[in-house]
């Protein structure tokens, strides 16, 4: 075998040889753009809030592919492969988004209008749909909106994936009474800064932010010198 | 100098951003999202309503079902609404969309069949899973880990902690049975 | 030194890079392995795994939504 540099030099020529032989794709993104501005248009007609939703999820979308944004990988990736860096990832854009949170939350509680957002009660049905949620995301090789980014790069796994989605939620929605009856209904929804007031919270949850990602980055370069 | 060689085209449009661009970005659309529309991101509560609709259209009725009841949010999106116009539908319909935009524009865009029938089965108990465990967790890692984290709730952090351990159980299954 | 391929295509993540990691840890120093994928995301965590482990990485694209990703292995 010829010494590395020379190898690298003959294949970023037959590189930009095979390159050049690729198909451009950029006139249909550029249709497509025309059909997605269309779109927002019709639905403009429809409702005067679904061109917002529909900014949005395309800006998602684009944000996710580009990125390759994976919340399942920086759940798994950990354990499996040793790699920290989208947990990193995810550790910081819940911190920023946190103090985002915190502001709309708090001017909303003091216009006197009940705490927006998400705020569900927690109890076994969170701990047993989690693990479920897990399971599942590892083995389908994503989760919600990594699958739909996949459906949209062409993925048929994930087509077939996303329909056992939707006949899974199904199925959720009709057990749904018997979980609620069981065990949401004595669960408690806690929403930390009602309860121990807001600067504790907001210190505290970005404290606690803070040290997983200095866990997540020890462990990230452990995992890497220990494997050399 | 065509527009394909551009530096900006190469930077932006055809190598992946840093997982950090991701993530203050998102970040970013999130709490904008939460602004304009008075709710956070999530992604898989119209899931459960396009299987609703397509159930009720075949016969069934989800209606009767305690999670459809009448007053709910849930029941007046069953029988009030369309994929057109319930908007958690438009922008999970956008994050697809959008993604494909992404891939075409960067000449990325391959249909990849799927290759053996474990990945069939790994699609499908995979997607059984999620659908029914986000049911019953209050939302998927967007809507429970992500927002629920973000909105200082209890159950975002429960859902952390036990997300984490699926995953765990998933990767050994993953490893054992479907590679 | 010799070059091995590894047939990735196809696969959704973790796959690409499990199969990577074990074929990997089986060859000589010197050896490269080519791994042919067409998982946009395994095109950035197995390059950036191969990095972070200090081996020599080349990614090549070589068709619309195909890569190539060419490891040295260097220890």
């Amino acid at each position: 075998m010829a010494n590395t540099v020379n190898q690298a030099n003959t294949r970023t020529a037959s590189a930009r040889a095979t390159a050049k032989k690729r198909r451009n794709q950029l006139p249909f993104a550029i249709l497509l753009l025309i059909g997605i501005i269309i779109f927002g248009f019709v639905l403009n007609g429809i409702g005067v809030k679904l061109p917002i939703y529909w900014i949005f999820g395309i800006s998602f979308g684009i944000v996710l592919q580009k990125s390759r944004f994976c919340f399942t990988a920086s759940l798994r990736d950990p354990v499996l492969t040793g790699s920290t860096s989208l947990t990193k990832a995810v550790l910081i854009a819940f911190a920023i988004a946190s103090v985002g949170f915190a502001a709309i939350q708090y001017s909303a509680v003091q216009a006197g209008n009940p705490v927006p957002g998400f705020v569900s009660p927690a109890g076994w049905h969170t701990a047993i749909g989690a693990l479920l949620f897990g399971i599942g995301m590892v083995i389908a090789g994503g989760c919600a909106s990594g699958t739909l980014m996949r459906v949209g790069e062409g993925f048929m796994m994930q087509w077939l994936s996303l329909i056992f989605f939707v006949v899974g939620s199904l199925w959720g929605a009709h057990d749904f009474s018997w979980w609620k009856a069981t065990f949401m209904t004595n669960a408690p929804a806690v929403h930390f800064p009602s309860l121990i007031g807001w600067p504790a919270a907001i210190f505290g949850q970005l404290i606690l932010l803070g040290a997983l990602y200095l866990i997540a980055d020890w462990y990230g370069n452990r995992r890497s010198s220990q494997n050399s | 100098m065509k527009l394909t060689e551009t530096n900006f085209y190469q930077k932006i449009v055809r190598d992946p951003w840093p997982y950090v661009t991701g993530a203050v970005l998102l970040a970013i659309l999130n709490i904008a999202l939460f602004t304009a529309t008075g709710n956070p991101w999530g992604v898989t509560t119209p899931f459960s309503y396009w299987g609703a609709w397509i159930w009720k259209a075949i016969g069934g009725h989800p209606e009767s079902w305690g999670y459809f009841a009448e007053g709910t949010a849930h029941g007046k999106a069953l029988m009030q609404q369309t994929f057109l116009t319930n908007g958690g539908s438009i922008m999970n319909l956008g994050i697809v969309i959008g993604a494909l935009f992404a891939t075409l524009a960067a000449s990325q865009f391959k249909i990849k069949k799927i290759k053996n029938i474990r990945q069939v089965i790994a699609a499908v108990l995979g997607g059984l899973a999620m659908g029914y465990g986000a049911r019953i967790a209050f939302g998927c890692n967007v809507g429970a880990f992500f927002s629920g984290v973000a909105s200082f709730s209890l159950h975002g952090w429960i859902y952390t902690i036990f997300i984490f351990v699926g995953a765990w159980i998933g990767s050994k299954l993953l490893v054992k049975y479907l590679m | 030194m010799a070059d091995y391929r590894l047939d990735c295509m196809g696969e959704a993540c973790p796959v690409p890079l499990l199969k990577t990691q074990k074929k990997l840890s089986g060859l000589n120093i010197g050896d490269v392995l080519i791994v042919e994928i067409d998982h946009s995301c395994a095109m950035k965590n197995v390059p950036e795994w191969a990095r972070k482990e200090g081996h020599n990485v080349d990614i090549e694209e070589t068709g619309d939504g195909e890569w190539e990703i060419y490891i040295e292995k260097t220890k």
